[in-house]
């Protein structure tokens, strides 16, 4: 039997600036139908490039070098465009990382599906069928995908569905053609935990009930681990490593494979404290650093109707402590934490900051409380001013906030650079010349250049590779001992909470379900919430760490 | 939707009530006294006075406001000096032919425009985009009146292809007046000829009118095709299947017409202002040349008129602008 799809000696480098840039160096990769196949890798790979050839939508300046791709016997390398429209969507078709972005925001959901249902129709060359029975059939397909009310949904746009129900969109869209095989590329990265494991429940059952033949790409191990039974490790445009993934996990051959299992966090492993230590260590001013009393913000839209993003929250953070909030989103952690440094204005409730009441400041006294609170966001790639040069990212607050020479400032910004364990000379570069690692260790000297004595760090990891992901984690505990710094650290990811928290609240729709010390949230969670979100956490987290 | 229609006529309502109190406070702060300037450089202090009070301009500011206001609901311009007809009666008379002019030039302006912007962002970089490009330039750099002269001089002068000025010939009787635009006047009352003839006379105009639009309206369209056409929905909707021909034309075009149809907007507004020198090149008898003519001899109601009449346009095609806004994007209907 031929295998479905044959990937031989793959090369492809696209064209740039500065000359080609290799970005496959000859890949060789055999699915056989019914297969599941897991890529795994760091973004930069090449692992989407590599799926996008397959479809041959990959970027406009590739150049295939050597190398040929086979689906099912046919050479479909260099295929003329004509010839992919019997191929894209109806045998091999995909489905993404975000589902909001990949969605057109202009059309209706069904008639999004039903054109894709028409092209079909029409590359098969039966003629398109009746707008009614397109309906029929996109109908069909919401519902095969686990979508309640379909013919309700039909008339919806993208922007009226949440998350989850757009991924589930698209993966019906993928549907449509009754595809070999489905590429799906990061399907669950941009979704809550909840969801995640819900999403990977379904590719799971449709590959059972539809005999799909799956490619999955994503630098979540554990996402792979629960649906490819093979897996291929991809590292710097190569496979480094392939065959089952129970023995990858296992036995992890390649080193950069062991590196890579080795940085995800385990959510059922307690951290040998670090954070311990360093809190009994210093705790120079005992008692509450940031106390919330009340806190509530109420967007209101135009239609009058109220929306509670934060409902009468309190909580206090004691000096020197990793404070954890987490959550799905919506559940008001990015509100919350934003109204904390009075970068949203809350409705009502006050914030007391070092035993000041800071939610009555403004003009120059709140100006002047600001350097004591530095806020970290969650995208360090949309967070640094991409004409700015990293020196002047970093000396910005200097500059605002103090009356120092630009020597001083100079000075200040290569020290703090070092602090961040950069090379001095990064001041000169720009944000596009640093990886995401190395710009998130940019937005953190930038935030501690005035020495604050907090930092609220808005999921600080999520946009970041895994390994990337547990460079930063330590760098952050690290960092905090020596400065003597308080975190407020929030996230989704309940293994990251974990490894570096000592107390944590749970959120949902604004308002805490539980809180208490971290350790005993994971052991002994009270709330059926608490536990249902620890558990779909435990579903990718266990697959990728039971094993290893 | 209905209620951001209200809404929106509502806002509608409220700007031109700014724009009257606006012009109002304008033509106040000007120097001179206009009851001296009706009266003549030869009036006695007499006259002066009685034109005065006759005009009501012995009155309060406060008191003449409410006065220009309850003038203007009632429709009253008030009276041109020159004429001595009802400023109303005569912006209604030439403002069809400036519609026209205007609504031949944008026409031309979007059918041409949108599709070479879409092709240019297609085809980045390729010879059409390197074309389009020195084309659009050219469209905002190149003055309107020169230009005229020159496509005067090219098709009427040496071609002898089309007529140099004017709607219609002298000799030509104009359709029976329906809508005031010829062209459709014509069509109505059957009469292909004359449709024929506004339609030779009209296009240089339109053609000069709508050049700095098109450009516009061009770059506009390409910048954002470009940046659509990169979306991630457009990566998903090749992956499923879908004609690029679907793709580009409905597609991404949906999502690049909200900007595009900004600057058609603020376009139509430009080119009733800008109507005055393509109007007195080709010596189309529109509002624009009535208001220089105005001006000229210091004649300011028609001149205030005017501006009200381009104002009134101006606010209900930008109305127009949001409501198809809210018609193609559905994210903006609850607002």
């Amino acid at each position: 039997m031929t295998a479905l799809l044959d990937i031989k000696n793959y090369r492809l480098d696209i064209g740039t600036f500065d000359g080609p840039v290799h970005v496959l160096k000859g890949i060789n990769l055999t699915v056989n139908r019914g297969d599941t196949v897991g890529i795994v890798g760091e973004s930069g790979s090449g692992k989407t490039v590599l799926v996008r050839s397959v479809l041959g939508i990959g970027p406009r300046n590739a150049k295939v070098v050597e190398g040929s791709i086979f689906f099912d016997g046919q050479d479909i390398t260099n295929l003329p465009e004509k010839d992919w429209t019997k191929i894209r969507g109806i045998r091999i078709s995909m489905i993404f990382q975000d589902p909001m972005t990949y969605l057109n925001p202009l059309f209706t959901v069904g008639r999004q599906i039903s054109d894709v249902i028409a092209a079909h129709e029409k590359a098969a060359g039966q003629g398109i069928s009746s707008k009614a029975a397109r309906r029929t059939r996109t109908e069909d397909l919401l519902d095969q995908v686990g979508l309640p009310n379909p013919s309700m949904l039909f008339s919806q746009y993208p922007h009226q569905l949440s998350g989850g129900m757009r991924q589930r969109i698209l993966i019906a869209m993928a549907l449509a053609g009754k595809p070999d095989i489905l590429i799906a590329d990061e399907p669950t990265t941009a979704l809550d935990v909840t969801v995640q494991a819900q999403v990977l429940d379904l590719i799971n059952s449709l590959v059972e009930k539809l005999n799909l033949t799956v490619i999955m790409i994503s630098h979540d191990i554990g996402a792979i681990a629960t649906v490819a039974k093979r897996c291929a490790v991809m590292y710097k445009g190569e496979i480094v490593e392939q065959g089952l993934t129970q023995d990858i996990l296992n036995h992890p051959q390649h080193e950069y494979t062991q590196r890579l299992l080795a940085a995800v966090p385990d959510i059922d492993i307690a951290p040998e404290k670090v954070a311990a230590e360093a809190t009994a260590a210093k705790p120079s001013k005992p008692g509450h650093l940031l106390e919330a009393i009340d806190l509530k913000k109420v967007y209101r839209s135009q239609s009058g109707a109220d929306f509670t993003a934060v409902n009468s929250l309190s909580l206090s953070v004691k000096t020197g402590e990793i404070f954890g909030v987490v959550g799905e989103s919506g559940s008001g952690k990015s509100t919350l934490a934003r109204m904390l440094m009075r970068l949203i204005e809350p409705t009502s409730g006050d914030i007391i900051f070092d035993g000041q009441n800071i939610s009555g400041l403004s003009g120059e006294p709140l100006r002047k409380m600001r350097r004591h609170m530095q806020f970290v966001f969650q995208n360090p790639h949309s967070a640094l001013n991409g004409r700015h040069t990293i020196g002047d990212a970093i000396g910005e607050p200097l500059r605002i906030q103090t009356n120092m020479s630009r020597r001083d400032i100079e000075a200040r910004a290569e020290a703090l650079l070092d602090i961040v364990q950069l090379p001095k000379m990064f001041k000169y570069r720009y944000p596009h010349e640093l990886s995401g690692g190395q710009k998130q260790r940019v937005c953190i000297a930038r935030a501690i250049a005035l020495n604050p004595r907090l930092l609220i760090l808005d999921e600080p990891t999520s946009a970041l590779d895994i390994s990337v992901q547990a460079q930063v984690l330590d760098f952050l505990q690290e960092l905090r001992s020596e400065l003597n710094l308080t975190y407020v650290f929030i996230s989704h990811n309940l293994a990251v909470i974990r490894q570096i928290c000592d107390r944590t609240i749970v959120m949902k729709s604004g308002e805490i379900v539980e809180q208490g010390d971290t350790e005993q949230i994971f052991m002994a969670p009270r709330e059926d919430y608490t536990k249902a979100l620890i558990e779909s956490g435990r579903k990718t987290s266990q697959a990728a760490n039971l094993q290893a | 939707m209905l209620t951001f229609a209200f809404r929106k006529l509502l806002t509608l309502v409220g700007t031109m009530i700014g724009i009257a109190a606006l012009t109002f406070f304008i033509t106040n702060v000007a120097p001179g006294d206009p009851a001296r300037l009706v009266a003549g450089p030869n009036a006695t202090e007499d006259m002066v006075a009685t034109i005065r009070t006759e005009y009501g301009l012995d009155k309060s500011l406060p008191e003449q406001f409410i006065v220009y206001m309850g003038d203007l609901v009632r429709g009253d311009l008030g009276t041109s000096i020159v004429t001595t007809r009802p400023v109303l009666e005569e912006v209604m008379r030439y403002a069809p032919a400036t519609l026209e002019l205007v609504f031949v030039a944008m026409f031309l302006g979007i059918v041409i425009g949108v599709p070479l912007g879409m092709l240019s962002a297609v085809y980045k970089d390729g010879p059409l985009d390197q074309v389009t490009r020195i084309f659009s330039i050219s469209g905002v750099a190149i003055p309107a009146f020169w230009f005229g002269i020159l496509l005067q001089l090219l098709f009427s002068v040496d071609l002898e292809w089309l007529p140099v000025s004017g709607r219609l010939p002298l000799v030509t009787r104009p359709p029976e007046f329906v809508t005031g635009l010829l062209l459709v006047d014509s069509l109505i009352a059957g009469n292909f000829s004359t449709f024929w003839t506004s339609l030779q006379h009209i296009i240089l105009p339109a053609i000069v009118l709508s050049f700095p639009c098109l450009a516009s309206i061009l770059r506009v369209n390409r910048a954002e095709m470009i940046e659509v056409l990169q979306s991630d929905y457009i990566v998903a909707a090749r992956a499923h299947g879908i004609s690029s021909f679907r793709i580009v034309a409905l597609y991404a075009l949906k999502n690049a017409m909200l900007p595009t149809l900004a600057m058609i907007g603020l376009r139509f507004g430009w080119m009733l202002g800008s109507t005055v020198l393509v109007e007195t090149v080709f010596d189309w008898p529109g509002i624009g040349l009535y208001a220089v003519s105005s001006a000229l001899s210091s004649d300011f109601k028609p001149v205030v008129g005017v501006t009200l009449m381009i104002g009134f346009f101006f606010i209900v095609a930008n109305t127009l602008v949001d409501l198809a806004y809210a018609w193609i994007d559905p994210r903006l209907r609850k607002a």
